[in-house]
């Protein structure tokens, strides 16, 4: 092994990129490929695929992915961790494991299991809970590489968890290496989000080609020391800079401390430093003991929503908004518990085309009942259109409520979860 | 001088269930840097992130100064409402919002422009 593991990511979440899997294991070497798939939400469109189907819960574009490039993953000896199990890591095995059968390869997978608490939210004191997830570490993760799996599947581990996992097993760190760690946990965070690392999203924008090439996707490369080095395949379009790296470091953080399952990251303690072309080196940095508790994802049913938009066009604008807000109020009942009006911007005078004359005003609305914020309000607004203000048109057609779900996050002791690891033939 | 926030200034929003979170920081390629984090970290407060946000007015407001990355870290507590997929919120995930902030005009020493 040399001192350096190299993990790539493709996925920064469930809907990103169909071929990065591909093209990562495509465009140069690799130790570990990792692909995040959970968003806080994602666990409840999960949940609801779940409903309809017991054997579902996971992510079904992983399954594509790994159709695609498994055979390409084996011959290179690239493992692949993903957290695209979602509720379901079991299920994802077992469907993996078939679709190997499938094309005559025999790789070994194994899934981390535990995360899953919905069984014992009530006990736990998490009401109305649909789904409840602990957000676990890389520990599991390192033991099943350590096993030899080719590929390793999980439900709700922490995002960065994907790339300490795989850093744990190559550098053989303790429990207690928590700066090791931490320095893992940055390279992860700064991976986790995909091309959020290589120029997507990102302020800078006007520094790069901008041309079609879809952006590469990013790799860390991580030292026995925990210090690593942000790059991406060459060849590939985007840019690794202190600026991108910056971006991601400073996003979805909350504070100066960044807690993590198996440690505690202090973000006043990293350096970075661009060291070549598309390559960022970021420095050993301070870790400590990770929180007591572990944090768990909740998600509840929030209740039903909908939305419909009016365009308002030319003289008298706000007049024109406030009969047709008038007008639709009157005609709902029973009155949903929250509506909210919102003026997007007004229109250019004198302007040379209808769309810089236009207004757009949005209306959203929310209930505990489906029905009352369903066609009983989207067909009332249309009903409108021939006796409200002039030029009525809307950029929406009717449509049925659709339901919300609301995250948030609790806490368990650790005793009280078992992550386990299963290996799967 | 008034100038745009986002003429040396980059930024990054997203959410975190209910809560917006912003990272600003001072564009790294750039002379005059130090000095001009410097000033960021000085400029940016709740109170100045309630002015440049004024939905978030009422809102609990941190700032995390992480001088070592040349900016801040800015969490505007129940800007999105319930979360996500409760907000009726424009842009219910925040994704605009460092943006947005990035276009606001302040008054920037001229000496830093």
């Amino acid at each position: 092994m040399s001192d350096r593991i190299r993990i790539g990511n493709c996925s920064g979440f469930y809907g990103d990129r169909l071929s990065a899997m591909h093209e990562m294991l495509s465009g140069g070497p690799l130790d570990v490929l990792t692909g995040d798939y959970l968003a806080e939400l994602t666990m409840l469109i999960l949940g609801r695929d779940q409903m309809r189907d017991p054997n579902l819960g996971y992510a079904k574009t992983f399954v594509r992915q790994v159709e695609e490039s498994l055979a390409l993953a084996l011959e290179q000896g690239v493992r692949i961790v993903a957290n695209a199990g979602g509720l379901n890591p079991a299920g994802l095995a077992a469907r993996l494991a078939e679709v190997a059968r499938g094309l005559g390869l025999d790789p070994t997978i194994a899934y981390v299991e535990g995360d899953n608490l919905a069984d014992r939210a009530a006990e736990l004191g998490w009401d109305g809970a649909l789904t409840a997830n602990a957000y676990l570490g890389g520990f599991e993760i390192a033991q099943a590489l350590d096993e030899c799996a080719d590929i390793v599947v999980t439900g709700r581990v922490t995002d960065a968890s994907l790339v300490v996992g795989p850093a744990i097993w190559w550098h053989g760190w303790s429990r207690s290496a928590y700066s090791e760690i931490a320095g893992a946990i940055v390279a992860g965070h700064v991976i986790e989000c995909g091309t959020q690392a290589t120029g997507g999203n990102f302020s800078g924008f006007l520094g790069l080609a901008r041309d079609a090439a879809p952006l590469g996707f990013p790799i860390a490369e991580i030292a026995a020391d925990g210090s690593s080095v942000i790059t991406k395949h060459r060849g590939t379009a985007g840019a690794v800079t202190v600026d991108t790296v910056t971006s991601q470091l400073l996003y979805e953080i909350q504070g100066t401390t960044y807690l993590n399952p198996d440690a505690n990251l202090d973000l006043t303690s990293i350096r970075l430093r661009q060291d070549g072309e598309d390559r960022v080196a970021i420095g050993p940095v301070a870790g400590g003991a990770p929180p007591e508790r572990l944090k768990v994802c909740v998600n509840t049913l929030g209740g039903f929503r909908n939305q419909m938009e009016f365009v308002l066009v030319g003289l008298d604008i706000e007049e024109k908004a406030a009969w047709v807000r008038a007008q639709l109020e009157a005609a709902l009942d029973p009155r949903p518990e929250v509506v909210e009006w919102s003026l997007g911007g007004m229109p250019t005078p004198d302007a040379d085309t209808e769309e810089a004359a236009s207004a757009l005003l949005r209306c959203v609305v929310q209930d505990p009942c489906a029905d009352t914020v369903g066609r009983a309000f989207s067909s009332a607004a249309v009903a409108l259109a021939l006796g409200s203000y002039p030029g009525f048109t809307m950029t929406t057609t009717p449509g049925p409520a659709s339901a919300y779900g609301i995250y948030r996050a609790e806490y368990v002791d650790r005793s009280a979860v078992h992550p386990a690891v299963v290996m799967v033939r | 001088m008034k100038a745009p926030l986002g003429t040396f200034v980059f930024a990054r929003s997203g959410d975190k269930g209910g809560d917006a979170n912003v990272g600003l920081w001072v564009r790294a390629d750039e002379p005059k840097r130090e000095a001009r984090v410097a000033w960021l970290l000085d400029f940016i407060t709740s109170d100045r992130v309630r002015a440049l946000v004024p939905e978030g007015a009422d809102l609990e407001i941190e700032v995390h100064p992480l001088p070592n990355l040349g900016g801040v870290n800015v969490v505007l507590h129940g800007l999105l409402g319930a979360g996500v997929a409760a907000s009726t919120r424009f842009d219910p995930q925040a994704k605009g919002l460092g943006e947005w902030v990035r276009s606001r005009l302040v008054e920037i020493p001229e000496d830093l422009l």
